[in-house]
């Protein structure tokens, strides 16, 4: 038996652990650990609600808009603002248009290198990328004179030691399974989403102003005004502008990012049958596209249990608590005690080793994340979760999808349960994003013409007009899934404050019953070739698309080094 | 392509977590003391990483602004240039370095590197969950501002002390107010 440890295995911001056991050639066993203590509930106490989503939307460097649209969504349930027809369509271009972008991201610019070798790159014969390019898209980057440019313009910096995203990776490992002319398409296609990508980006400046993150929420609604033939609004231009982004963005998924996924995919089908999980999905559901109190969603929320597609729960927001047994806090009630959100209490007590350490004791606690549950039951969230839930409801366009991608790939439904799944869904979930969103635009710009312009709710902004003691919920459905934030509002401040955050329900510890959680689970089974090189580890965590930075974001009192990174 | 900015300033850091925020703390202050020539765009970039790229690869020049893990005590002024920034980013800035080492390294591939890049900061004492700087670190602040305007001046594009700003919802002050800055 062989005892390793990856850590950080994130490349973006926060730290996540992973120790695992390794017999056979084979993950026995794995623990998770968040190595930093997250504590945004304590800043928040006493602050006027209305400014909460400043605050959150600071959590996380990566997801830009997740925490302020669930904050603004939390005190609105609290105080009962009600957010005019517009400001749920802006919102919906704000989330969508971050889902997209979001995937991309994640799957050119931090997974893509899981199963890529650059340094086989290099090699490729750039007329058999040609080839390749041209079997299985029609996008027009595709000669071989153009993949030569991109060899040897990667070539250059790999020459001058200016390495960059690519340095610190597994090169040469014997899990990297495709041939030098796939290799080289896909760096080719690193390069022209990160092209891509600052362009589509545009839709938040668009919406949001010109600062880099978006200043445009508003509880009961947003700020960004409306108007059609008004210069410093929303405008028939910026509809326009819209249009045009979104074409884009259509093209680049349906000819680049799609066909890259499933020919990845074929090459490593074996990656179908590894990282299953827990096998629970838990989705709240986004977009609304209605006004009522109980809105229909686009993507629907609900509870598959046990990997069994024939049936959907219905979500029930009460049945969801936190666990400590294994997480570095205090309960007022007891290190078994299962809080609500609503009731939930961050009190931090680290009782880990003193850093740096080599090895944490799992049997006893072991991160500073909680162990979120459903009903008792770990659950995991994200893309897989959205498009199991929403394909077993009978969402005719993700079923679309979804029996494409199967069918192309020769594999049944039992194929989503597992890393690749979880790369395909996320692939599909962007397709059908850049093919819903326009709708978006389209019911602005008839809002427009109607002459219905209101953004904001202003019956409830004085703090005069709320109960003096409420309290709310405000879900959302994030890149990397369920999200929710939970606020107590007392004599017009912020008395309590949660947030329970996608990577705490996927990355969270062992609960007080002894159940791993979906990272835990996904990793029993994952072949590792060499102890040293753990790729493999690498692929089923970043296949949830960790993102460590909203689940904790300080580093823990001692300090340990907070800069070197050990595995990529 | 979209137009050119010839200079970016941009302040970086994580303004929850103490000392990380210097930088922020810096840019609001320039922002809300100093009207900026034609030419110059400052911005508060957070911890975005890779959303920063459009205005990073479309800049002549960029002073990007930060908490600097380096020798010295708390509050120490820090600049980094030219060849030194590279292996800064990747070794010696605050946690959300690796964001920023992805900004450079994006711009890098695209061809599109600002044709000079400064890092101006500051060495933290704590990164700590908290919206306040430790005393030694928000007692550099006002040097840093200065650093940066005497910078700005050097490259040709002095900033003129203002007190007229926007202060409407969602602007740049009205966030600075609101997050303590």
């Amino acid at each position: 038996m062989t005892h390793i440890v990856v850590d950080p295995v994130t490349r973006i911001e926060g730290h996540l652990r992973i120790e695992a056991e390794i017999d056979g050639g084979k993950v026995a066993d794995a623990w998770s650990s968040s190595t930093m203590f997250r504590g945004i509930e304590i800043i928040l106490q006493g602050r006027d609600p209305r400014d909460a989503w400043a605050f959150t939307q600071r959590i996380c460097g990566v997801c830009t808009t997740v925490h302020a649209i669930a904050s603004i969504r939390a005190v609105e349930d609290a105080i009962g603002a009600k957010p005019p027809p517009n400001a749920r369509i802006l919102r919906n271009l704000i989330i969508a248009s971050q889902c997209i972008q979001d995937h991309v991201i994640h799957f050119y610019h931090l997974h893509a290198l899981d199963w890529v070798d650059i340094v086989s790159a290099l090699d490729a014969d750039p007329k058999e990328t040609a080839a390749l390019a041209q079997s299985i898209s029609d996008w027009p980057l595709s000669s071989a004179t153009y993949f030569k440019g991109i060899q040897d313009r990667v070539k250059g910096l790999v020459e001058r030691g200016q390495l960059g995203p690519f340095a610190n990776a597994y090169w040469g490992h014997s899990a990297y399974k495709l041939p030098p002319a796939a290799n080289l398409m896909a760096l080719a296609h690193y390069l022209e989403a990160l092209e891509w990508q600052r362009e589509f980006i545009k839709m938040h400046a668009i919406l949001g102003g010109k600062n880099p993150h978006l200043q445009s929420f508003l509880v009961g609604g947003m700020a960004t005004p409306v108007d059609p033939d008004a210069q410093a609004s929303l405008n028939i231009h910026t509809i326009a502008h819209f249009k045009k982004l979104i074409a884009g963005a259509q093209e680049f998924v349906s000819k680049v990012y799609i066909p890259d996924v499933l020919a990845v995919a074929s090459f490593y089908k074996d990656w179908a049958g590894y990282g299953a999980g827990v096998g629970n999905y838990m989705v709240y559901g986004e977009y609304p596209l209605d006004d009522e109190a109980d809105p229909e969603l686009y993507l629907p929320s609900g509870i598959i249990r046990a990997r069994d597609l024939s049936k959907v729960e219905e979500f029930d927001p009460s049945k969801i608590t936190e666990q400590i047994t294994h997480s570095w806090y205090d309960y007022a009630g007891g290190a078994d005690a299962a809080l609500h959100p609503s009731e939930g209490e961050t009190n931090p007590n680290y009782t880990g080793p003193e850093p740096p350490y080599e090895r944490l004791d799992t049997g006893k606690k072991y991160s500073w994340l909680k162990s979120p549950r459903y009903d008792g039951a770990p659950m995991e969230v994200g893309p897989l979760s959205r498009m199991l839930v929403s394909y077993v409801r009978g969402h005719e366009k993700v079923q679309g999808l979804v029996n494409h991608v199967l069918k192309t790939l020769g594999v049944g439904p039992e194929a989503l349960f597992s890393t690749l799944g979880r790369v395909a869904a996320r692939a599909i979930e962007t397709q059908l994003l850049v093919d819903k969103i326009g709708d978006w635009v389209d019911e602005l710009a008839d809002n427009m013409g109607k002459g219905e312009l209101r953004i904001h709710d202003n019956s409830k902004w004085e703090p005069e007009s709320w109960p003096a003691d409420c309290m709310g919920a405000g879900f959302h459905e994030a890149p990397r899934g369920a999200l929710g934030h939970w606020v107590h509002v007392k004599d017009g401040k912020i008395a309590r404050y949660q947030c329970v955050v996608p990577s705490t329900w996927n990355a969270g510890p062992r609960d007080s019953g002894d159940v791993p959680g979906p990272y835990e689970a996904a990793l029993v089974g994952t072949p590792v070739a060499d102890p040293e090189q753990p790729i493999e580890i690498l692929r089923t965590v970043h296949s949830f698309d960790p993102c460590m930075a909203c689940a904790v974001h300080v580093v823990e009192p001692g300090g340990r080094e907070i800069t070197r990174v050990k595995a990529r | 392509m979209s137009e050119r900015t010839p200079v970016l300033v941009l302040g970086l850091g994580n303004v929850v977590c103490t000392d990380d925020g210097a930088g922020i703390a810096a840019i609001h202050k320039l922002i809300r003391e100093y009207d900026m020539p034609e030419g110059v765009v400052a911005l508060d970039g957070g911890t975005l990483g890779l959303s920063l790229l459009p205005l990073v690869d479309s800049a002549d020049q960029v002073i990007l602004v930060d908490a600097i893990s380096a020798d010295g005590s708390p509050g120490t002024q820090v600049r980094i240039e030219g060849d030194e920034v590279a292996p800064a980013v990747y070794e010696r800035l605050s946690p959300h370095q690796i964001g920023v080492a992805d900004l450079l390294a994006g711009a890098s591939l695209l061809d599109r590197y600002p044709d000079r890049v400064v890092i101006l900061g500051v060495v933290p004492d704590s990164i700590e969950l908290g919206l306040e700087r430790t005393p030694a670190v928000q007692a550099s602040i006002p040097e840093l501002v200065e650093r940066i305007v005497e910078e700005l001046t050097a490259m040709g594009y002095p900033p003129v002390r203002s007190e007229n700003r926007d202060e409407g919802y969602g602007s740049a002050a009205h966030i600075a107010r609101t997050l303590g800055v």
